[in-house]
């Protein structure tokens, strides 16, 4: 697995219609078509990944739009087995990004008079009735998915970053250290707790 | 990882591939939309790339010699001012990545002008 360095901050654009000028327009849509299949291979993943991440639908739309469109304009030249890791590196920079304005909105409204927060609210998901009585027997497709969610909430960013990218969208260690900008040692660390932190909370669910 | 946890690590990766699957229709479409506006980005981008740079670095090589040409010669200062900021008004526009593009694409449009007006003079 080659280096990946990103830098989501690069203005260096790529300028990939050059090849319809100097006899490349093959190769320009041959990278054309590369880029498509592998962003519809990737882009319902990803959004589900943002919005598990950012628990917001329009939110998620928005920063896989932007991770597209930053991958294809700066790294949209580089070798093709780079750019996974690339686009989920921006994505996730996204994702910060969202969370630290969220963080700062919500240290805000807190002030707010007459606001309530948004944690001060019964949490939906808590309230509902289980339909199928007692959660006892086991924890099937969208059940499961809802609750490992839910914990995923309350993991570090970088132990449900290391579990989305490892588990949900199958990056291996190398490509998900590329993905978070960290060793393979630490994503073997971050993924190893996220696993243990997940499998208590929901050992204790079941219960 | 023990036996339970590997269970865990199967059955959410399981879980969350069906949750992709079963994405509502509206919602693929808007992805679509996003991957084809992405894709636009690479359609008219124009960049000047460093064999175009070249050309414009020797016009802007001979801008540079003859306004220093000119002044050599002499004349009024204001002449030569404005002659100056003119000079410096045309670097800018030539460094526009559009403008050589214009300059490759249709090298015998220039040809031809070349000629006619090398007939009007002789």
């Amino acid at each position: 697995m080659p280096e990946v360095r990103v830098d989501c901050s690069a203005t260096l654009e790529v300028p990939l219609s050059l090849g319809s000028r100097d006899g490349t327009r093959e190769n320009s849509v041959d990278r054309e078509r590369a880029l498509d299949r592998f962003l519809a291979g990737i882009e319902r993943r990803a959004f589900r990944i943002a919005c598990i991440a950012l628990r917001d639908r329009a939110e998620a739309e928005d920063a896989v739009q932007d991770a597209m469109i930053r991958l294809v304009r700066n790294y949209g030249r580089r070798p093709e087995d780079q750019w996974r890791p690339l686009f989920y590196r921006i994505l996730k920079n996204r994702i910060t990004d969202f969370q630290r304005r969220l963080k700062v909105r919500r240290a805000v409204m807190a002030w707010w008079p007459g606001q309530e927060s948004e944690e001060a609210r019964p949490d939906p998901f808590e309230s509902a009735v289980d339909p199928r009585g007692r959660p006892d027997e086991h924890l099937e497709g969208a059940e499961l998915l809802a609750r490992i969610e839910k914990q995923l909430a309350a993991l570090s960013s970088r132990q449900r970053e290391a579990f989305l990218l490892r588990n949900f969208e199958g990056l291996d260690v190398a490509q998900t250290a590329a993905a978070m900008g960290c060793s393979e040692g630490s994503v073997k660390t971050h993924y190893f707790r996220a696993m243990q932190a997940l499998d208590v909370a929901l050992r204790e669910w079941k219960k | 990882m023990n036996e339970d946890m590997q269970e865990l690590e199967r059955r959410s990766r399981a879980a969350f591939d069906e949750s992709v699957e079963s994405l509502d229709a509206a919602t693929r479409s808007r992805l679509a939309r996003a991957r084809a506006k992405a894709l636009e980005g690479l359609k008219g981008r124009r960049t000047v790339g460093p064999v175009l740079w070249i050309p414009a670095g020797a016009a802007a090589a001979a801008i540079v010699a003859a306004m220093l040409w000119q002044r050599e010669e002499g004349g009024p200062a204001t002449a030569r001012n404005e002659a100056t900021i003119g000079a410096f008004e045309d670097l800018d526009l030539m460094a526009q990545g559009d403008d050589f593009d214009m300059l490759a694409e249709d090298p015998g449009f220039y040809a031809w002008t070349d000629e006619q007006l090398s007939d009007g003079v002789g």
